[in-house]
């Protein structure tokens, strides 16, 4: 979850308690994994998270991002249980060893419905909510703050990170080091190049903490923040709604089959 | 008052003390200058003057050092971490990681302390404006320069109004205008009872702007005195510590004789220019003065 992918365009559904867009998630994710058929995962998609993405104007990104993670995934499973399901007896399509039965393109779509339905919803949470949002929420939640900076700088730093090596590479590369085009080889030759890198970082790691303990991130003081967290009544209490109705997902179908 | 006496130390499991018997006093609301060679002990002694040593980085302390009042070694970091501001030499180390936007940055350390949210906005306007970083707010501090970064570090200690601050070579990677800036805005501090320790390595603007320099070598303060005491002493080259460009000039004229050897070597403009005899009538012929 990176900032590149946060797609700001001040909607209805970005200004959103970023706390209540991730219990939605969350209890998104309960309900379509407790209740396995596919048109619940329908639903959902169509009844839930198609319109959230229209009014976040972000249904371009949203298809696009989300196509991208799930046309592997969706070939990999038709082809997969279509052509393999153990319990297949209704034939579709029969071309010598390779059969396609109803009940394993069932079990796909099943599955298949699900999995679009996890990734949507993921992916329209980061396109519509600013991961220092998300941070600052979780921590006004009660999440420890050294967690919350864990998540943040790890997000930020690593691209910072990755530029210091390519600035090691650099300097390397104008002291005459030769880069092979074979990935193999590529590996070898900047094997070397890891110490540098690695004994720089620790001892960023070292100046940070020092910078870090500066600016009081070890003070007991009650935290505040300088941007106020969007929340409302309604959010609050669809916070609780939501999960409940997940728990009532897991909860309902074991006592009918109980009865 | 800062007050350090015998202060000696050693990095842990090094057994080599990089500071023997250190004394150091500091006036309030001034700014006091501390140079050296590389390698003399500045990020040290930055680091012993702000509480971070032994707190932090452990080793074998000894003397006392005192701020206002109160012995740092005794107090817990947080408590000496709201009396002293430390901006360490990289700018890049100082940016927490943990903010999106240079706003977000600065806010941080007030955040950490519990400061009313109120109170926090008004003081990342004020220092973004001091320091002419107001167009950056919105920015990630990642995507800044060096020295865009640079300003945000000392921007992000700014904003916590500690009554010391200790600053580890803050314009290394400024360009001339924004340390005569950075500089400028630490005179505007001096006035309102900030009292500033700067490990520069810039002689002309610890001329212009420093109220004392020490001067850091063979493990202890080797000299300390007014800035135009300490620039014209004879022996800033054995310290390791650069001459402003009116003293180069004023010693490689006393070598070849120029001047004579008793007068007192200049280290600004205007005493260079004392130095010279320089005046409108002695100035060299313009090009308009040919035609």
């Amino acid at each position: 979850m990176t900032q590149a992918q946060f797609v700001g365009t001040g909607s209805p559904v970005h200004r959103l308690n970023p706390v209540t867009k991730l219990v939605a998630l969350l209890s998104i994710l309960v309900i379509v994994f407790a209740l396995p058929q596919w048109w619940v995962s329908a639903i959902v998609v169509v009844g839930v998270l198609l319109p959230a993405a229209v009014i976040a104007r972000c249904g371009g990104p949203l298809i696009a991002v989300g196509g991208r993670i799930l046309l592997p995934i969706v070939v990999v499973l038709v082809l997969v249980q279509g052509l393999t399901f153990p319990g297949g007896r209704t034939m579709v399509w029969q071309w010598g060893v390779l059969s396609v039965t109803s009940e394993g393109l069932l079990f796909a779509l099943n599955v298949g419905a699900r999995i679009v339905c996890l990734v949507l919803a993921s992916v329209l949470l980061v396109l519509t909510t600013h991961p220092g949002d998300l941070m600052s929420a979780l921590t006004e939640a009660g999440m420890s703050p050294k967690f919350s900076y864990i998540i943040s700088s790890t997000l930020q730093l690593i691209p910072a990170f990755r530029s210091r090596a390519d600035a090691i590479l650099l300097a390397q590369q104008a002291r005459g080091l030769a880069v092979p085009r074979n990935p193999l080889r590529r590996i070898g030759v900047m094997m070397p190049l890891l110490g540098p890198l690695v004994l720089g970082m620790f001892t960023d790691v070292e100046e940070r903490g020092t910078a870090m303990e500066a600016r009081g991130f070890g003070s007991t003081a009650r935290r505040t923040a300088l941007e106020a967290i969007p929340d409302s009544t309604a959010q609050r209490v669809a916070r609780w709604v939501m999960p409940l109705v997940a728990v009532a997902a897991v909860v309902v179908p074991l006592v009918w089959e109980v009865l | 008052m800062i007050q350090l006496a015998d202060v000696s130390y050693a990095y842990p499991d090094s057994g080599r003390f990089v500071l023997e018997h250190v004394d150091l006093r500091i006036e309030p609301g001034t700014i006091t200058g501390v140079v050296g060679a590389s390698g003399a002990g500045k990020t040290t002694l930055a680091k012993i003057l702000s509480g971070f040593i032994p707190h932090v980085d452990g080793g074998q302390l000894s003397g006392s050092v005192v701020i206002g009042g109160r012995d740092l070694s005794g107090l817990p970091l947080a408590a000496c971490v709201s009396q002293v501001g430390l901006v360490i030499q990289n700018p890049f180390n100082q940016i927490s990681g943990a903010r999106y936007t240079v706003r977000g940055e600065l806010a941080f350390g007030m955040e950490n302390l519990g400061t009313p949210r109120d109170e926090m906005a008004n003081r990342v306007a004020e220092v973004a404006g001091l320091l002419r970083i107001t167009d950056l707010l919105d920015r990630s501090p990642y995507e800044l320069s060096g020295g865009q970064q640079q300003l945000v570090a000392i921007a992000s200690m700014l904003v916590l109004r500690t009554p010391v601050l200790v600053m580890d070579e803050p314009t290394s990677q400024l360009d001339p205008a924004g340390t005569r800036m950075v500089f400028g805005v630490l005179s505007r501090l001096r006035g309102t009872g900030t009292t500033i320790v700067v490990f520069e390595h810039k002689p002309e603007l610890l001329h212009a702007h420093a109220d004392r320099l020490h001067v850091l070598a063979g493990r202890r303060i080797a000299a300390s005195g007014s800035p135009g005491e300490i620039l014209s002493d004879p022996r800033t080259d054995q310290w390791g510590v650069s001459a402003t460009r009116y003293t180069r000039a004023a010693r490689l004229a006393r070598e070849q004789g120029l001047v004579p050897a008793e007068a007192p070597l200049p280290v600004s403009f205007e005493q260079a220019a004392a130095f010279f005899g320089w005046s409108a009538r002695t100035r060299p012929p313009s090009p308009e003065d040919a035609r």
